[in-house]
C-alpha cells in the first residue's frame, strides 16, 4: 500500500460510487472475528484431524488392496475391497465431519445474529444503506463457508485422493461415489448452516446458543442411532445425520452403475422412507431460515 | 431542505411516540431539542427508515424515507446514542467496516477510516478493540463511523452524553468545524440546551411526541419579546416591583434572593426603571440587561403545548 499524507480536515469523497455487494464484507468480517477466538482454532484442528485421519485410513486401505493385488489375488476381490473401503470411509467421513463441523459452527456462527442483537450492532448495520436480505445473505455466507470448507471441499479432496491412488479399474467405479457423496455433504452443510443461524436469531448470547446447538445435535444423532435398533423406527428421522445418509444412499442407488452397486457389500444405516427423510431435512432448513428472516424482520423495518 | 415531515405519527402499543409531527427545516446545523421521552430518537429512526411511521410523509434531503430508505441512508450518517459496537473489532476496523457497508471498496474504506480517525482525534488507540474504549473514545469512533462514507447529513443522537467537560468541549468544537467547513449538515439530538446554543443555527423543539417549534434560534429568541433587565438593590424591592407592575411592565423574582426580573412593556426604555425607583425611593446598584436565553425560549415553547391530549 502506498503511503499517503492527508491533512487533518474533512475531505469530500468523489461522487458517483458504484454500489458494492454488501454481504461479502459482512461474511469476511464475521469470519475474521471468529478466527481470533481460540475455540475456533480448536474447532478447526478437530476438523483437520478428522480429515487427516480419514485420509490416512483411505490411503492405508487402498495401498493394502493394491499390495494384495500385486501378490496375485483376484482382481475382482481387489476392486471390491477398494470400492467398499473407499465408500465406507467417505460415508464415515461425512458422519464424523458433520459433528465436528457442528462444533466448529457453534464457535463461529452461534453469535452471528445473537451478538448483533445483544450489542446493538443490528442498528449499526441498518443505519447504513443495507437491506435486510443483504444482512441475511452476509450471515448465511459466513456460516455457510464453514461447512463448505470443512465438509464439502474435504469430501471432494478425499475422493480425489482415493481416485488418484486406486488402480484404473477401481477408479472407474469410484466415479459413481462422487455425486451422491457431494449431495450428502451439501445437504448436511445446508442443514447445519440454517439451524445454527435460526438458533442464533432466537438467542442473545453466542456461547449459550453454541452449547445448545452442539448438545442438541449430539442428542438428536444418538437418539436417531439408538432408538431405531430398539424398535422405534420413527426415531431415525430425528437424526439429521441419518437423514443425510438416507438421501446420499438413495442418490447412489439412483445414479450408481450396476457393477458399483454389486461391489458395495455394506451400506450405512438409513431411514426407510426417502421422502420422509427429505421432508425432515427441508423442515429443519426451512425452520432455521424462517426464524432468521422473522427475527431480522422484527428487528428492523427497512 | 434537510427534513420535511407532514403528519408523521408513530405508536408503540399504548405509547404515542410521535403525534402528527409536521415541520420543515433547513440549515447547516439543526438541534433536535426535547426532554427525555419527547420522541427525538423515534423521529430520527423514522427519518432513517428504521421505523415505518403509522401515518404521514417523511422526506429527508428531498427523498421519501419510507419508499427509498436505502438511498436516504446512503446520504445520511447516523451515530446512535447507545454503545453500539461490534466487539472484537478495533476502532480502525469498525470505521473501515462501516465504510464498506456503505459501498466503499476495502482499500478506500481503510484509507478513509484513518482519515476520519485523524479528524476525530483518535490516535494510537485506533488499533485497540472497541470494548476497551472510554465513553469519549466511543463517541469519537461513532462519529468517524457516521462520517466515513461522506454523508450529506450527519445525525447525532445525544453525542455528548456521558462525556466529561473536556471531551464534550472537544466534540462540540469538532462538530462546529464540520459545520463551518466542507462537512455535512448536522442534526444534533440532545436535551442539553448549551450544546445546541453552541453548535446550531436552527432547532426543532419536541415535547410528548409533538413539535412545539421548528425554525432558527434567532427567531425563537425573538418570539420571547424584548430583553429582560435584572435589578438588584438595597433592601426590599417589593415596592419597586409593585410600581413597575402598575406601569404595565412584567416583573418576576430573579434567580438570586432579592433580585427582580423586569420585562419592559413595548416602547419603554430602561429609564422607566430609574424613574420608578426614584419615585418610590428605591436604591438600585445593578440594572443589567440580559438577552433572552435559549433555556427560557425552550421552556416557553414546551409550556405552550399544554397537557398531552
Amino acid at each position: 500500500m502506498k503511503d499517503q499524507v492527508f491533512a487533518v480536515g474533512y475531505r469530500r469523497l468523489p461522487g458517483g460510487r458504484p454500489r458494492r455487494w454488501a454481504p461479502w464484507p459482512i461474511a469476511r468480517t464475521a469470519l475474521a472475528l471468529a478466527w481470533r477466538k481460540r475455540s475456533t482454532k480448536l474447532g478447526v484442528v478437530l476438523c483437520a484431524m478428522s480429515l487427516f485421519g480419514h485420509g490416512m485410513a483411505l490411503a492405508a486401505q487402498v495401498l493394502a488392496q493394491r499390495l494384495a493385488g500385486s501378490r496375485g489375488e483376484l482382481m475382482e476381490g481387489v476392486m471390491r475391497g477398494i470400492v467398499c473401503d473407499v465408500h465406507s470411509t467417505l460415508a464415515s467421513f461425512i458422519g464424523v465431519q458433520m459433528l465436528a463441523c457442528a462444533f466448529l459452527l457453534a464457535m463461529v456462527a452461534a453469535g452471528l445474529v445473537a451478538e448483533d442483537r445483544r450489542t446493538g450492532a443490528m442498528e449499526l448495520y441498518f443505519s447504513r444503506p443495507l437491506r435486510r436480505h443483504d444482512y441475511v445473505a452476509g450471515k448465511l455466507l459466513a456460516a455457510g463457508l464453514v461447512p463448505a470448507a470443512t465438509l464439502v471441499l474435504p469430501f471432494a479432496l478425499l475422493w480425489l485422493f482415493a481416485i488418484g491412488m486406486a488402480p484404473p479399474a477401481a477408479a472407474g467405479e469410484l466415479w459413481g461415489l462422487l455425486l451422491p457423496g457431494l449431495l450428502g455433504a451439501l445437504v448436511a452443510a445446508a442443514t447445519l448452516t440454517a439451524t445454527i443461524l435460526g438458533l442464533s436469531a432466537l438467542g442473545e448470547r453466542g456461547r449459550t446458543v453454541g452449547v445448545i446447538y452442539v448438545v442438541g445435535m449430539l442428542v438428536l444423532t444418538s437418539l436417531g442411532d439408538e432408538l431405531p435398533d430398539n424398535g422405534h423406527r420413527w426415531a431415525g428421522y430425528l437424526s439429521p445425520l441419518r437423514n443425510v445418509q438416507t438421501v446420499a444412499d438413495a442418490a447412489l442407488d439412483a445414479g450408481g452403475s450396476g457393477l458399483l452397486l454389486q461391489l458395495l457389500t455394506s451400506r450405512p444405516e438409513t431411514n426407510p422412507s426417502l421422502a420422509l427423510a427429505v421432508v425432515c431435512l427441508l423442515a429443519l432448513i426451512a425452520l432455521g431460515l424462517g426464524v432468521l428472516l422473522w427475527r431480522v424482520r422484527t428487528e428492523v423495518a427497512g | 431542505m434537510l427534513l420535511a415531515l407532514h403528519g408523521v405519527s408513530k405508536r408503540f402499543g399504548a405509547l404515542q411516540a410521535l403525534r402528527e409531527v409536521t415541520c420543515e427545516i433547513d440549515g447547516r446545523a439543526v438541534g433536535l431539542l426535547g426532554p427525555n421521552g419527547a420522541g427525538k430518537t423515534t423521529l430520527m429512526r423514522v427519518c432513517l427508515g428504521l421505523l415505518p411511521p403509522d401515518a404521514g410523509q417523511v422526506r429527508v434531503l428531498g427523498l421519501d424515507a419510507r419508499r427509498n430508505p436505502g438511498a436516504v441512508r446512503m446520504r445520511l450518517g447516523y451515530a446512535a446514542e447507545g454503545p453500539h459496537r461490534i466487539p472484537g473489532l478495533s476502532g480502525l476496523e469498525s470505521v473501515a467496516y462501516a465504510g464498506e457497508l456503505c459501498g466503499l471498496p476495502r482499500r478506500t474504506a481503510l484509507l478513509r477510516a484513518h482519515e476520519m480517525l485523524d479528524l476525530v482525534g483518535l490516535d494510537e488507540a485506533r488499533q485497540r478493540p472497541v470494548e476497551e474504549y472510554s465513553t469519549g473514545m466511543h463517541q469519537r469512533v461513532k462519529l468517524a463511523m457516521a462520517l466515513v462514507h461522506d454523508p450529506e447529513l450527519l445525525m447525532l443522537d445525544e453525542p455528548t452524553s456521558g462525556l466529561d467537560p473536556g471531551n464534550r468541549d472537544e466534540l462540540l468544537q469538532l462538530i462546529v468545524r464540520l459545520r463551518d467547513g466542507d462537512g455535512p449538515a448536522v442534526l444534533l439530538s440532545t436535551h442539553l440546551l448549551h450544546d445546541v446554543e453552541r453548535v446550531c443555527d436552527a432547532c426543532i423543539i419536541m415535547d410528548r411526541g409533538q413539535v412545539r417549534y421548528a425554525g432558527s434560534l434567532q427567531e425563537l429568541r425573538a418570539r420571547m419579546g424584548d430583553d429582560e433587565y435584572v435589578l438588584r438593590g438595597e433592601g426590599d424591592l417589593g415596592i419597586l416591583a409593585d410600581a413597575l407592575q402598575r406601569e404595565g411592565h412584567a416583573v418576576a423574582h430573579g434567580e438570586r434572593p432579592g433580585a427582580l426580573r423586569v420585562r419592559l412593556r413595548p416602547g419603554a426604555g430602561p429609564e422607566a426603571i430609574w424613574r420608578a425607583a426614584q419615585a418610590v425611593g428605591a436604591s438600585l446598584w445593578q440594572v443589567q440587561r440580559r438577552g433572552q436565553r435559549l433555556e427560557d425560549a425552550f421552556m416557553a415553547a414546551i409550556g405552550e403545548g399544554g397537557p398531552p391530549p
